[in-house]
């Protein structure tokens, strides 16, 4: 072994590497969020809240992209959540053993990290071309194949923190195992699935790739699903690469909005996800 | 004695309630599975939609689709090697950068960073983990691009301007946007996703083995590279390769800054495109099934492409999880 | 079937010798049973009869198979793959291990509690009432008053009375293991099995959970497994010794501890393994 001396060298050396690592890295994501924060402050007026998207070159509002977002969001959750709990459920609970449960698992994790612009082209295959034309409803269930992974393997990962023993006591007193599951396990494992959902939500509310070629994007008002529907990441990525300057701050002031809203949800969750252990 | 018997000292409520739970456990064991079954289906869905989708242009350019260049919309003539080009060439600048940072961080965190700090730093790290790529995006076109075309780009080409090979990788004007600000921006988007995945691996190498380590008198840095690499090195590149699958796929974050040249130059600093950035940016202007049908072939190669690393990814995850379980 | 284990019971009528007991109506009739656990063998075909109102106590050195002798009882192992039990055990004169046997049923028959105190994530008036609901439509007032009656013989309700809607795991160890025998005896049940019931819980806790015992013995039919010896000479009327899965000895508690039939018996409660 090297000597003393060298050994110390080495290490120092290693260290502070490490040490500018992540100042190196931390600064710039630091950057980013200072930069989003100081261009998107100056663009936030109630106008944002109630105006709609303007023409070029005049001033408006995000209003309909921000219903539109809003109206896809709660649909998509509406939609993906119960079937990723009950996806959830069957791989913790009935088919544990089962060997459905690990290749679900498998494809589940990969869902999960798939790229979301190919789930947007099998919504475009499957809704749009169907039904002849983009609409709020394609946009809503791209999203919903998003969130369904999540809830999945946080459902799981949830209820097979639940200890076996309140399963069996459950069972020992005559409840039927769904009646287990609901009452007892859910009821344990309540927290973490909320998290989950939240952590859902706060994946897709900035997803664009997807909703690009299945919601479309809409200039005006309107919340028919059947009819292309405005998006706030759609238009932040429409408003951005024009050359007006009002969308351009538009843009900005639409890339605050979402930023804080998906840092809430993350921040909302993961005080849930530490109550847990308290209760 | 036969169940007829049994049930017949059973008074009537409980015999009714009891075939109602019987019927109840039956149809959410049925639907709990049906969900679990739907996951598989909506895979199968995306590889059967895709595959549908690309038929057109697979028949009219077979296998050549994979390896020709030209992307003329005009005469239908449509190769996918540029996007596949940039897409792997931004992603290996990515990686090669986010790696040895993302890991210095997590060293880092687990090791060098005041206690009372290292949970807020881990925090904002797993917060920013979760920024939508747009916001990269967006920063990216109207931040970064131009930071680096007035810093960056011009040093690059003024310094290699006479080392032969390196002179035409970073030749040309500098734009700002290209494939090298693409490569940097998914750096910084991988960065915490790759920070925080191998802090937590780190964090499950067991303490004793750490203790016993330091007490043979091992420096910080031999404990890091002898005990805690080798320990956690499947996971590590499982996260690796997780988020390797993260920057292959990404679209918004590139999208903005990468140009959109359906060409290979040997120059980074040139525009380019990436698959994901083509599909974003052509899929609504495309007209005629042939140009669509070729976005989707891009599609289906991305997929597979991801599908192959991530699945690489989620087996050595699980393999480590295995050991640590055990 | 073994020799021994056809000594120590007879199929339809109980007969110990020289207990006192062997006036009771047979409860739990075991015969032949095996246990699997995939295909290593758990239990080897044990037989023995547990009388109706009385306490039985399963000992033997930890893998012996009293807990899953116990597990079998209620089907609880069906829970998991790869377990079987082969055999009879007739509760009532039902077979349970038939496979028309409605585990439900069985289970509300033959309620069980278990070594670490496992109250439901919800108040200590539901953790009571989960049960009754499940197969009683009450009204409030009688759900109330079946849940005080459960807290009650369980000598928990003056501890809770006040806090009816905390949550059960505010409660301590022994509270919420007494709330356990709370919520099995709610829903009525024949045969209540104790698994390990007091492992995990201080002195004082022990001798309370140990006193109900020998209350709700004179209703109930019981059956606990212990590694104590000493609570189970002072809970049970009978007790079986088991050893590597088969039952070695079975008789009248004051006779199987002062004057034990099997050389492996004394050595055990001599304390000489184990």
């Amino acid at each position: 072994m090297a000597s003393y001396a060298a050994r110390r060298g080495t290490n120092g050396v290693m260290m502070t590497l490490c040490t500018a690592a992540a100042v190196f890295g931390l600064i710039w994501l630091a950057i980013i969020l200072i930069e989003l924060f100081w261009r998107g402050f100056s663009g936030l007026s109630v106008d944002v809240f109630t105006k709609m998207t303007p023409p070029p070159g005049s001033d408006g509002g995000l209003l309909n992209a921000i219903a539109g977002s809003l109206l896809m969001t709660v649909i998509a959750v509406a939609v993906g959540t119960p079937i990723g709990i009950l996806a959830g459920t069957y791989m913790a609970e009935y088919g544990r053993h089962h060997r459905l449960s690990m290749v679900v698992r498998f494809i589940n994790d990969i869902l999960l990290s798939a790229p979301s612009i190919i789930v947007g082209l099998f919504v475009y295959e499957m809704l749009v071309v169907t039904l002849g034309h983009f609409s709020g409803i394609a946009g809503a269930a791209a999203l919903a194949i998003l969130v369904l992974p999540v809830v999945v393997r946080t459902t799981e990962d949830m209820l097979l923190l639940v200890p076996d023993a309140l399963r069996e006591a459950g069972t020992a007193i005559g409840a039927p195992r769904w009646v287990v599951i609901r009452s007892v396990a859910y009821k344990a494992a309540r927290a973490g699935m909320i998290t989950g959902v939240l952590l859902a939500i706060a994946r897709i509310s900035g997803e664009t790739a997807p909703l690009l070629f299945t919601a479309l994007n809409n200039q005006f008002w309107s919340l028919n699903l059947d009819a292309p529907m405005a998006s706030l990441p759609v238009t932040i990525f429409q408003f951005a690469l024009s050359p007006y300057e009002s969308w351009q701050n538009l843009a900005w002031t639409g890339a605050l909005i979402i930023t804080l809203a998906v840092l809430a949800l993350s921040i909302i969750a993961r005080v849930f996800g530490s109550q847990k252990e308290s209760s | 004695m036969t169940l007829a018997a049994d049930t017949r000292s059973v008074d009537p409520v409980r015999q009714r309630t009891l075939s109602k739970f019987a019927t109840s456990d039956i149809v959410f064991y049925n639907l709990t599975r049906a969900a679990a079954v739907l996951v598989l289906v909506v895979l199968v869905g995306v590889a059967i939609s895709l595959i549908n989708g690309s038929l057109p242009a697979l028949q009219t350019f077979g296998f050549s689709f994979l390896w020709t260049e030209k992307w003329n919309p005009v005469t239908e003539q449509f190769g996918a090697l540029a996007p596949i080009y940039g897409t792997v060439v931004t992603s290996i600048i990515a990686m090669i950068i986010a790696i040895p940072v993302g890991i210095g961080i997590a060293v880092f965190l687990t090791e060098l960073c005041p206690r009372p700090l290292r949970r807020p730093i881990g925090i904002a790290v797993e917060l920013l983990a979760g920024i939508p790529s747009i916001i990269y995006g967006i920063w990216g076109l109207f931040v970064f691009a131009p930071f680096l075309q007035h810093t960056l780009q011009p040093f690059l080409i003024g310094t290699f301007k006479y080392v032969p090979g390196l002179s035409s990788v970073f030749a040309g004007p500098p734009y700002g946007i290209g494939v090298l600000t693409a490569g940097l921006i998914l750096a910084i988007m991988v960065l915490p996703f790759i920070s925080s995945i191998t802090r937590d691996v780190f964090l499950t190498v067991p303490p004793m083995l750490k203790e016993s380590a330091y007490g043979l008198g091992m420096t910080t840095w031999e404990v890091t590279s002898r005990i805690t690499l080798p320990y956690t090195r499947v996971a590590v590149v499982g996260g690796v390769m997780l988020a390797l699958g993260r920057a292959l796929g990404e679209t918004m974050a590139v999208t903005f800054v990468i140009g959109n040249a359906h060409r290979i130059t040997p120059s980074v600093l040139a525009p380019g495109t990436t698959i994901s950035a083509s599909i974003a940016n052509e899929f609504t202007e495309a007209t005629g099934d042939l140009y669509t049908s070729s976005l989707f072939a891009l599609g289906l190669v991305l997929f597979v492409i991801t599908f192959i690393v991530l699945a690489c990814a989620r087996l050595m995850l699980a393999r480590m999880k295995r050991r640590a379980g055990a | 079937m073994t020799a021994q284990s056809s000594i120590l019971t007879a199929p339809t009528s109980i007969a110990i010798p020289g207990t006192r007991l062997n006036t009771r109506e047979p409860k739990v009739e075991v015969k032949d049973l095996s246990f699997f656990y995939g295909s290593s063998k758990a239990l080897k075909n044990i037989s023995l009869t547990l009388p109706e109102r009385a306490v039985t106590a399963f000992i033997g050195p930890s893998g012996c198979g009293k807990s899953t002798l116990l597990r079998t009882f209620n089907r609880i192992y069906e829970l998991y793959p790869n377990q079987r039990a082969e055999g009879e055990i007739r509760v009532d004169g039902n077979n349970i291990l038939d496979r028309s046997q409605d585990l439900n049923l069985l289970r509300a028959k033959v309620g069980m509690v278990f070594q670490k105190p496992t109250p439901f994530p919800m108040s200590i008036y539901d953790n009571i009432a989960f049960g009754i609901r499940l197969y009683e439509k009450l009204s409030r007032s009688e759900l109330d008053e079946r849940v005080q009656r459960a807290l009650t013989r369980a000598a928990l309700w003056d501890e809770v009375k006040d806090k009816l809607n905390a949550s059960g795991l505010s409660l301590s160890g022994g509270q919420q293991q007494r709330l356990c025998i709370a919520r099995t005896v709610a829903v009525r049940p024949e045969v209540i099995l104790l698994d390990e019931p007091a492992s995990a819980l201080d002195p004082i806790s022990t001798a309370k959970i140990e006193e109900l015992i020998d209350e709700l013995k004179t209703e109930y039919t019981i059956a606990i497994v212990t590694h104590n010896m000493q609570q189970a000479a002072r809970v049970s009327d009978l007790t079986a010794f088991m050893y590597l899965g088969e039952l070695i000895e079975f008789g009248e508690t004051t006779s199987l501890f002062q004057a034990p039939r099997e050389k492996r018996t004394q050595d055990y409660i001599t304390g000489r393994f184990g």
